[in-house]
């Protein structure tokens, strides 16, 4: 972006009724142009939002962060470059680069760099932190000529690195990865020396667009792709199947196919990290069953599920595949080799990413791996990750059990010996329940969405409560899987959110929430802030079981209409003692 | 604005003034100085010279600056500069 068009979008005035995203910036040097492209930038990633960014005051990075420590529910971007650890390390000061000033100018740094941490810490609690490191080079302070890595600049390295790995195990904290800035700006052009000493604004222009565009994705937090949908032959091995047989499928660097050892790797990874697998393959199912058992690829056959290997078209496959995960074709990507095969898929599912597998190009396939970390990366890990194939495994079990066998749904779900685990705790807060609450369509009770500062803004308020479940049975563990949000007033609950996991379905576990809501709050009446939307059917479905009806809007539902009309439930409903 | 063609410099400085100083009309922008815009202080006209180097693909010095206090005085310079260059329209160099 260049900076005309940065502050063109700026002067694009948003609707008066968009809510407000406010944002403190916190940085040693005149925030000039790296202001405009924040701005432009967070304006892009939140359309609907009015975006106010408030700066401190210049040359005081320490006193900046000090005064934020104060805020609370913002979100905060600290930008933290040489000059700010010690003067010396800018040109707008002219303290010494003596030899005998190093040892000084590295102890200064570790002392500044312990206290800016204490601040960012402290910050943290309370606030969400993008923190940017030095992003300039160092100036010539050392002796030793450019090309040689000095004692006092490893050292320097060394405080910065040790800053990163003690600041980013901190949860309220995210940092910039250097790796992905060094790709949009390269370390020589970043630092404009003449802006710097007229106006105390060391960037160059399209350093501060590169940075400025970094932080506004990390603040938006893009939601994750839940699933994977992969073609086998000449993808995830190289080779036909049908043609060379188990035998003469390959992966590995011996018959030039690492990029499909590669591709089997990041597989892998992005199952054990809770991501959906599955495959796609028109082929003939009993050889494929032989190929995973004897050649041992390094994706395991367990790790996905489901296989659909047949001779049909693939787009038939997919849908019985998105059927089985329940999850809508948005959050899916399908990768194959073949163009006719992704187009086929693409124009049956046109919400769903299609990527081809460049399998005669190992540039690009290597490309292909950093867009699907992309993709599919998290910040964090939780427990519902590890156990989400397994429980999606069940899910399955427990309706086909139901489907095929002629026993009642409720000798089903006495036998299931279901177990509800409530809790009510806001803080600290859950990074599950904003997750479900940001990606959970079928079962929602208006598809309104929050960003973590708005979710926690929400949550900050006194009369606001969360419930959050979680459910397992003898079929395993489904994990954390509803959230409800909303007020409770004088024997009155108004629910702002209701979400539910599709894998949770058919256990009756909307009834018992939302009875152990009306007990525990001793309410006689809800509201629901109920929104029609295009996907929500499971939820309408819900409320036409106890009120009669389809409501079209908001709506009230009585204690007792919920008693009048709700099937036996055969879930036991606890809520942890330690609450 | 539109993006304006690579060799037409007054719709370029146009697009510059106006993206700076979006309340002005094209026709307040034509007599845009100092004097005559209340919202032209040195934060402003930092911008404006940042945006004008970026643009054109030039670096302003600081005594040049100092004289550019209007929209005809950067008109006038880069007119001069384009000139002085003894070059083609950019438009023709950008295809070359």
């Amino acid at each position: 972006m260049k900076l005309v068009e940065a502050l063109e979008a700026l002067n694009e005035s948003p609707r008066p009724e968009s809510p407000v995203l406010e944002i403190h910036l916190a940085c040693g040097f005149t925030p000039l142009h790296f202001l405009t492209f924040l701005n432009a930038h967070l304006r892009r990633e939140f359309p609907e939002h009015k975006i106010a960014v408030e700066t401190g005051w210049f040359g005081d990075l320490p006193g900046n962060l000090e005064r934020l420590e104060r805020a609370q529910d913002s979100a905060v971007v600290a930008i933290m470059e040489w000059q700010d650890l010690d003067p010396r390390l800018g040109i707008r000061q002219l303290g010494g680069w003596a030899p005998r000033q190093l040892g000084d100018i590295a102890q200064n740094v570790r002392g500044q760099a312990a206290r800016l941490s204490d601040s960012l810490e402290s910050i943290a609690r309370r606030n969400s932190v993008t923190l940017v490191l030095p992003t300039l080079p160092l100036p010539p302070v050392a002796f030793t000529p450019a090309w040689l890595l000095s004692p006092f600049e490893s050292e320097l390295r060394e405080l910065v690195a040790g800053l990163a790995s003690r600041l980013g195990r901190s949860p309220g904290i995210r940092l910039v990865s250097p790796q992905r800035l060094d790709r949009g700006s390269p370390c020589a052009t970043r630092f404009d020396v003449k802006s710097e000493l007229s106006t105390g604004f060391p960037y160059s222009l399209s350093h501060a667009d590169n940075l400025a565009a970094v932080i506004a994705h990390i603040i938006r937090n893009p939601v994750a792709k839940k699933g994977l949908i992969t073609d086998l032959d000449d993808t995830l091995w190289m080779g036909v199947l049908g043609e060379v047989n188990v035998e003469g499928i390959s992966w590995d660097l011996d018959h030039r196919a690492q990029r499909h050892g590669l591709y089997q790797q990041m597989l892998a990874s992005l199952a054990a990290a809770g991501i959906l697998l599955a495959v796609a393959s028109k082929n003939d199912p009993a050889l494929v069953e032989e190929a995973f058992r004897k050649a041992n690829p390094i994706l395991p056959r367990d790790r996905i599920f489901p296989l659909e290997v047949n001779w049909g078209p693939k787009s038939a496959s997919v849908s019985r595949i998105l059927q089985t995960w329940n999850v809508s074709a948005d959050s899916v990507v399908f990768i194959d080799d073949s163009p006719l095969d992704l187009a086929e898929v693409k124009n049956a599912h046109p919400e769903m990413e299609c990527l081809r597998f460049p399998r005669d190009d190992d540039k690009a396939a290597y490309q292909l791996l950093e867009d699907l970390r992309d993709r599919f990366g998290k910040s964090s890990l939780s427990a519902e990750d590890e156990i989400r194939l397994d429980s999606i495994r069940a899910s399955h079990t427990f309706i086909e059990a139901t489907r095929t066998l002629e026993y009642t749904p409720e000798y089903f779900l006495r036998e299931a010996e279901g177990k509800l685990t409530v809790s009510f705790l806001k803080h600290p807060t859950d990074p599950r329940a904003l997750d479900l609450i940001n990606k959970t369509n079928q079962f929602n009770l208006n598809g309104k969405r929050h960003t973590e500062l708005s979710w926690k803004q929400y949550l900050s308020e006194a009369n606001v409560f969360l419930l959050v479940a979680s459910y397992e049975d003898k079929f395993g563990p489904l994990g954390k899987i509803a959230v409800v949000a909303g007020r409770s007033d004088n024997r009155r609950l108004s629910l702002d959110h209701w979400v539910m996991s599709c894998r949770a379905f058919s256990r009756r576990i909307e009834h018992a929430c939302l009875l152990h809501l009306f007990q525990k709050f001793d309410a006689r009446e809800a509201a629901f802030d109920f929104l029609f939307t295009a996907r929500n059917g499971p939820l309408r479905d819900f409320f036409a079981e106890i009120l009669g009806s389809v409501p079209q809007t908001s709506f009230s539902m009585t204690r007792q209409q919920l008693l009048d009309n709700c099937p036996p439930i055969f879930l036991r409903v606890q809520e942890p003692s330690d609450e | 604005m539109n993006k304006p063609p690579a060799n037409d410099i007054p719709a370029k400085l146009t697009r510059c003034f106006a993206a700076v100083f979006h309340e002005l009309s094209v026709q307040q922008i034509a007599s845009a100085s100092l004097e005559t815009v209340e919202r032209w202080d040195s934060v402003a006209g930092v911008t404006l010279a940042t945006a004008i180097e970026e643009e054109f693909g030039i670096e302003l010095d600081l005594a040049a600056l100092e004289q550019l206090v209007s929209f005809r005085s950067m008109l006038d310079y880069l007119t001069g500069l384009d000139a002085a260059r003894g070059l083609p329209p950019m438009e023709t160099i950008q295809h070359a």
